[in-house]
């Protein structure tokens, strides 16, 4: 017997009815057609999965989707409120982008990451995205990108801070 | 037909689900279905286990919305921890950080971010690993447990908790809600070290130290490990060995030996028995130097 | 020769897909759903080795469930990798089989209108299995007398019949050996043994097949060769070639993995067909691990060098453990071969290689093709015997590489050619420079429970299979460049991009050629009906190859556009030149010093359509008479624990000769990431069997099979890369590739850094700290 579960999806209010066995990964993929949340192995081991849920991050192959009821998702479709945020132009500045299929799953970490902390050291950088594999890149680019755009977004408030001044 | 029955893409198991709000709701819940209900309290070790259909659970009770399994408590002279606090809840906690500085250190070497941001204290002991990160400082901690039933409540210290791999002496009608954690006393320098594949690995093998000094006579020694026996244990021979002597390089040998002879590890597929006796060594020494020094360290700050 | 100044190449850019895959909008086969679909779920061998009594499919389909099992399947035998001549290609298998031979091999199929319907009709199915011995070693399967796997195989339309599981060999010899190691001062040899690693290419294995209404299909599956996939599927199906359709979509990583068409392929087909409804079939990973190895190699190598530090004579003895079918095992024969002489210059050489059947996963090529483990243990011995003849490594390397105006064997014996660029020299120079090499010291001088060690390694792969004679190897590329009547340019290939930004590559050269902005440059994301043949994406070629069919391509688009231009402009052709303008956001057309006398390709092009003079387009198919090496070398410093055996990178400085770097940013991508994945061969991967179930011993989980995360690398700044200048006069616009070499060298650099803390020498990978603690404890012992 299905249940009915509400929850926002990148600003975005869902009402759908789901089975308690239903992972919340193959609803935001199945049902909601989000399907920049990547599945790539299913027990916690690659963080392709990540979304985050009321602004932690967390592995959408191992939350049911039951579980979020009454809470807010964010995908990697709705990182940005524009176009880009600054994370991900600094994936692509700094080559930080190979196949991409673990690329929403770091940028979702860099995002949480540079919510609670602006200026990150390298380790503490290292520390967030651990749970991301990446067989690409070695993960230097990811790191200098993530660097990249702790800089821009001091710059940025600094600049809005003068705007307002 | 394991290999057919796997399928870590979907839950291939048909369960009931609660999510009840409080700690009775869930006993009664426990009460009624017994061993056919699984406890939901993370979800990075009970979901993988369904998924390779190690378990196939009929009922999941969900503890992680009971609000009042969900804190941290200084009461002076002990920390409290509701069951269900989240791993990152307690790597971000300042009582911790602060009074356990050991058990904030064994918080951030579980996992990673996500997986600390799901798993919980509680789960992470229920699930009885003997590779737990957590268990060790704990064991040394003098931690107990509460656990709660429809019937009442009972406190278990945690070194009578594990029984094996995967088994507590939870009776299938009990739900663990508390950590009780006394504070060392002052004075006492603590230790945790890991030894793992890679920076994201359970244990190959962990240790955690407390040891207080009057002068440089050993008053209180504690030592426990992970991941060398069927549950984490306390080294009790080997803490002996230090208990009320010199702390000197002669002593530390001594108990590095008997340390090694008293655990009881295996081979498996992240280590060989072999290893794990030979890193144990290494281990428990450098544990015990880094609560030496943290130990000298506090006299100085002190 | 003159440096050329380039508009767009060797300029740092957004890369053209980047923006799709920053915001999870880009589509790879994983996401693709259809209307009207079913999921497919594959039914897998339990055993290591049985063969199929009955099999009872009814409860599966009293739920409703497509089922499929090997009755219904074509019994065409075929092999997945399309990369060789039908000569090379050993065919040992079909879709589905009664008699498996390895745990996860498919055995039957379902498909249905969920993914939990699928599981449970494979749950439904009842299959009666008769085991048979299992043959786990290699060098036990080759006895006499054991059971053997494949009673025969397939080459071209001959059947030939196998003898103790031997696969398929090969011999080949130079100079005289015994005279050769006669000459030597000093003759080491030693055995080494690879891991048995998994590719772990984040997106696994998937198939999407949707029956059409004229009897063909279209196919999105996770592959690095559009054409191979279709003609492999005509070869099974019969399907007329123009029937079936292989689309394109986003690669999330392969790494080798999908250079055949995938297993999972012809059966997402059989059952489409079946079902007559779209149905897609996606593979777990623990499936996925089940399905795909590299190369585990036992590999004795025997060199011998005189004091003069100058090699006389060499051997090498290969015995490959391919599991349960052969992917690409006689050209890996060869290919290790080719890899081993193109490292050192050896007068006097042998070399013997065995491929043997066991009841394993099947091996495939995973990122430099049996190069890693060549050169692991080339690398090594050559410090080896340096140490020997007390010479620095690096000058008893320096001594003796293949490199300028010698001959190198890109892809085995058969395809050989001159090497024509070449910055070995300054590779290892300037490396040895940046990393401190001459002060690394000796094992000896170190003490203490934390040693440091730096190593080297250099290495080099091929860049493409191309070569003056056919050879047995198929390689050639296509392209199209098509002119849009506003100036924007189509381009449309065949060759896949697994992530590596091949189409940058391509769009670059093209804009540089055609003198347009970057922007202007769409690469569309085609299927085999709209683009020629290309090969596959391997051996490093989608730049030298593909590139240079691109840059073929828009010359030729180019001569068309001047020629019409030089009719509006009313000049000469030749007196035009072509070059990006930004303020029209355009190529503009004009004549050096003569100012107002240009159009931009968008006014011709639109002018073309005007005057009825047709589109400027032209597809071009290129194989190229080379395959140019490029080369890399590692210098790396690690820091070993003797007490824990753990062993961890400090400092990398990593040189490249890759000819004119096209796109800088991915090119030390490749570098960072090459070296990830080196250094995890060297330290930490491995799936190794349970000798009791036959099964991985992981089971499929990623949780005991380690890769290096973020917190194992090194920091930015402790990680150089740098591209020496050279030009391969080969490659389009002086270009080489780069995947491969990114990689080959790096496990011997690692070990070679190990010894040079500890003073041990390993023989077998990985170097577990539990292999290190014990070495050291054996040293003290003596």
């Amino acid at each position: 017997m299905g249940e009915i579960i509400e929850f926002t999806v990148n600003g975005l209010k869902r009402r759908i009815e789901v089975e308690p066995n239903e992972l919340l990964i193959n609803v935001i993929r199945g049902k909601l057609g989000l399907t920049g949340t990547k599945y790539g192995c299913g027990i916690g081991e690659c963080g392709s999965c990540t979304v985050l849920i009321d602004g932690e991050p967390a592995l959408s192959c191992l939350t049911l989707a039951i579980e979020v009821d009454g809470r807010e998702i964010v995908t990697i479709e709705g990182i940005a409120e524009n176009e880009l945020n600054h994370i991900q132009e600094a994936f692509l500045d700094q080559g930080a982008v190979q196949c991409g299929f673990c690329t929403p799953g770091m940028i979702i970490m860099a995002k949480y990451l540079l919510n609670k902390k602006r200026n990150p050291t390298e380790k503490e950088i290292k520390e967030h995205i651990k749970g991301n594999l990446c067989r690409c890149t070695g993960y230097i680019n990811i790191i200098k990108a993530i660097k990249e755009a702790a800089e821009k977004m001091q710059n940025s408030n600094v600049k809005a801070i003068s705007k307002e001044l | 037909m394991y290999i057919n029955r796997v399928n870590t893409k979907i839950l291939p198991v048909e369960f009931k689900y609660f999510a009840p709000k409080t700690v009775s709701e869930a006993a009664s819940i426990l009460n009624r279905y017994g061993e056919e209900v699984r406890i939901l309290a993370g979800g990075t070790d009970l979901l993988v286990k369904v998924k390779q259909r190690l378990i196939e659970p009929k009922y999941i009770l969900n503890v992680k919305g009971i609000e009042e399994l969900r804190f941290i408590e200084d009461r002076s002279g002990e920390i409290g921890v509701g069951a269900a606090t989240k791993l990152s809840e307690l790597v971000g906690s300042e009582i911790i950080k602060e009074k356990l500085p050991v058990l904030h250190e064994a918080a951030e070497a579980v996992g990673s971010v996500q997986i600390r941001n799901m798993g919980t204290i509680g789960g992470n002991l229920c699930n009885a690993s003997p590779a737990s990160d957590l268990a060790p400082p704990l064991l040394v901690l003098n931690t107990s447990v509460k656990a709660y039933s429809s019937s009442g409540e009972r406190v278990i210290p945690l070194e009578k908790f594990f029984l094996g791999p995967g088994e507590t002496v939870l009776k299938p009608d009990e739900l663990l809600v508390e950590i009780k954690i006394p504070c060392p006393p002052e004075g006492t320098g603590m230790s945790f070290l890991k030894v793992a594949r890679t920076s994201m690995d359970l244990a190959k093998a962990n240790v955690a130290v407390a040891i207080k000094l009057d002068g440089n006579t050993v008053k209180l020694c504690r030592i426990a490990m992970g991941s060398v026996a069927p549950t984490p244990i306390r080294l009790f021979q080997t803490e002996k060995i230090l208990l009320g002597s010199e702390f000197t390089d002669g002593k530390i040998e001594r108990a590095v030996q008997t340390a090694s002879e008293e655990i009881k590890p295996i081979t498996d597929i992240r280590s060989t028995a072999e290893y794990r006796r030979e890193v144990s060594k290494v281990l428990v020494r450098r544990a015990l130097k880094k609560a030496y020094e943290r130990v000298k360290e506090g006299e100085i700050n002190g | 020769m003159a440096k050329k100044v380039f508009s767009v190449i060797g300029k740092r850019t957004w890369r053209k897909d980047g923006v799709a895959k920053v915001t999870g909008k880009i589509k790879f086969t994983h996401d693709i759903s259809l209307p009207n679909m079913l999921y497919g779920r594959v039914l897998k061998s339990p055993y290591p080795h049985a063969r199929v009594r009955s099999i009872d499919v009814s409860e599966a389909e009293k739920i409703g469930a497509i089922c499929l099992t090997f009755k219904e399947t074509p019994k065409v035998k075929y092999n997945e990798r399309l990369v060789s001549v039908p000569e090379a290609t050993y065919k040992d298998r079909t879709v589905l089989t009664d008699k498996p031979l390895y745990v996860g091999e498919p055995v039957a199929a379902v498909a249905a209108e969920t993914e939990e319907k699928a599981q449970r009709a494979l749950e439904l199915i009842k299959v009666e299995y008769e085991t048979l011995e299992p043959l786990m070693d290699p060098e036990e399967a080759m006895k006499p007398g054991k059971p053997l796997l494949h009673e025969s195989v397939v080459v071209a339309d001959r059947v030939v019949k196998v003898e103790n599981n031997v696969a398929c060999k090969l011999e080949i010899s130079e100079g005289n050996i015994e005279k050769g190691f006669g000459e030597a001062d000093v003759v080491v040899e030693r055995e080494y043994k690879t891991n048995r690693r998994y590719h772990l290419q984040l997106e696994t294995k998937t198939v999407i097949c949707k029956p059409e209404i004229d009897g063909g299909v279209t196919v999105w599956c996770t592959t690095q060769s559009i054409h191979n996939t279709r003609i492999l599927l005509h070869q099974i199906f019969g399907i007329p070639l123009s029937k079936i359709n292989v689309k394109k979509a986003a690669l999330g990583g392969s790494f080798g993995s999908s250079i055949q068409t995938n297993t999972i392929v012809p059966i997402c087909v059989a059952l489409a067909l079946k079902a007559r409804r779209p149905v897609k079939l996606v593979y777990s990973r623990e499936e996925d691990m089940h399905d795909h190895c590299c190369y585990q190699v036992i590999l004795r190598l025997k060199l011998g060098a005189k004091r003069n530090g100058l090699l006389t004579a060499g051997e090498m003895h290969v015995i490959v453990d391919i599991g349960g079918h052969q992917i690409q095992a006689y050209p890996l024969l060869g290919c290790m071969a080719g890899w081993w002489v193109s490292l050192y210059k050896i007068p006097n050489l042998k070399y013997k290689g065995i491929a043997v059947y066991t009841n394993k996963v099947p091996s495939c090529a995973m990122r430099g093709f049996g190069n890693p483990q060549v050169t692991w243990a080339v690398e090594t011995l050559m410090d080896e015997l340096a140490e020997k003849i007390s010479m620095d490594p690096l000058e008893f390397k320096l001594k003796n590489y293949v490199g300028l105006g010698d001959i190198f064997w890109g892809q085995g014996p058969t395809v050989k050619s001159v090497i024509t660029s070449c910055g070995v020299e300054e590779i290892l120079r300037k490396g040895a420079e940046m990393v401190g090499w001459n002060k690394r010291g000796e094992p000896r001088e170190k003490r203490g429970r934390v040693r440091r060690g730096i190593g080297m390694a250099r290495g080099f792969h091929t860049s493409g299979a191309g070569g003056p004679l056919a050879g047995q190897t198929v390689d050639y590329s296509g392209a199209t460049v098509k002119v849009n009547e506003d100036g924007t340019i189509d381009y449309l290939t065949a060759l896949m991009d697994c992530g590596q930004g091949d189409y940058d590559t391509h769009a670059k050269i093209i804009a540089e050629e055609l003198g347009v902005p970057l922007r202007n440059i769409n690469v569309v994301l085609t299927d085999t009906r709209s683009t020629v043949y290309d090969v596959c994406t391997h051996a490093s070629r989608a730049t030298y190859v593909g590139g240079a069919a691109a840059l073929k391509a828009a010359r030729e688009v180019k001569g068309k556009l001047l020629e019409y231009a030089s009719r509006v402009l009313d000049v000469n052709p030749n007196a035009l030149k072509i070059k990006p303008d930004e303020e029209t956001g355009q190529g503009v057309i004009y004549i050096e010093g003569v100012p107002g006398k240009s159009l931009t390709i968008g006014e011709l092009a639109s002018l073309a359509r005007h005057k009825n003079w047709g589109t400027f387009a032209a597809t071009v198919s290129l194989r190229q008479v080379k395959c140019p090496p490029h080369f890399t070398g590692y210098f790396v410093e690690v820091e070993v624990d003797t007490e824990t055996g753990v062993v961890k990178p400090l400092r990398i400085v990593a040189g490249a000769d890759i000819g004119t770097v096209i796109n800088p940013g991915l090119a030390e991508g490749q570098m960072h990431g090459g070296f990830a994945m080196g250094l995890s061969m060297a330290l930490h991967e491995d799936t190794p069997y349970n000798p009791e179930s036959g099964d991985l011993t992981n089971k499929g989980f990623i949780t005991d099979y380690k890769v290096p995360t973020a917190a194992d690398m090194v920091d930015v700044e402790d990680f150089k890369v740098f591209f020496v200048d050279t030009h391969e006069p080969t490659g389009p616009f002086g270009a080489k590739g780069i995947g491969e070499g990114a990689t080959n060298p790096v496990a011997a650099a690692v070990v070679n850094a190990i010894y040079n803390a500890i003073g041990v020498r390993f023989y077998e990978l990985p170097i577990t700290p539990e292999k290190i603690v014990k070495a050291l404890r054996e040293k003290e012992g003596k």
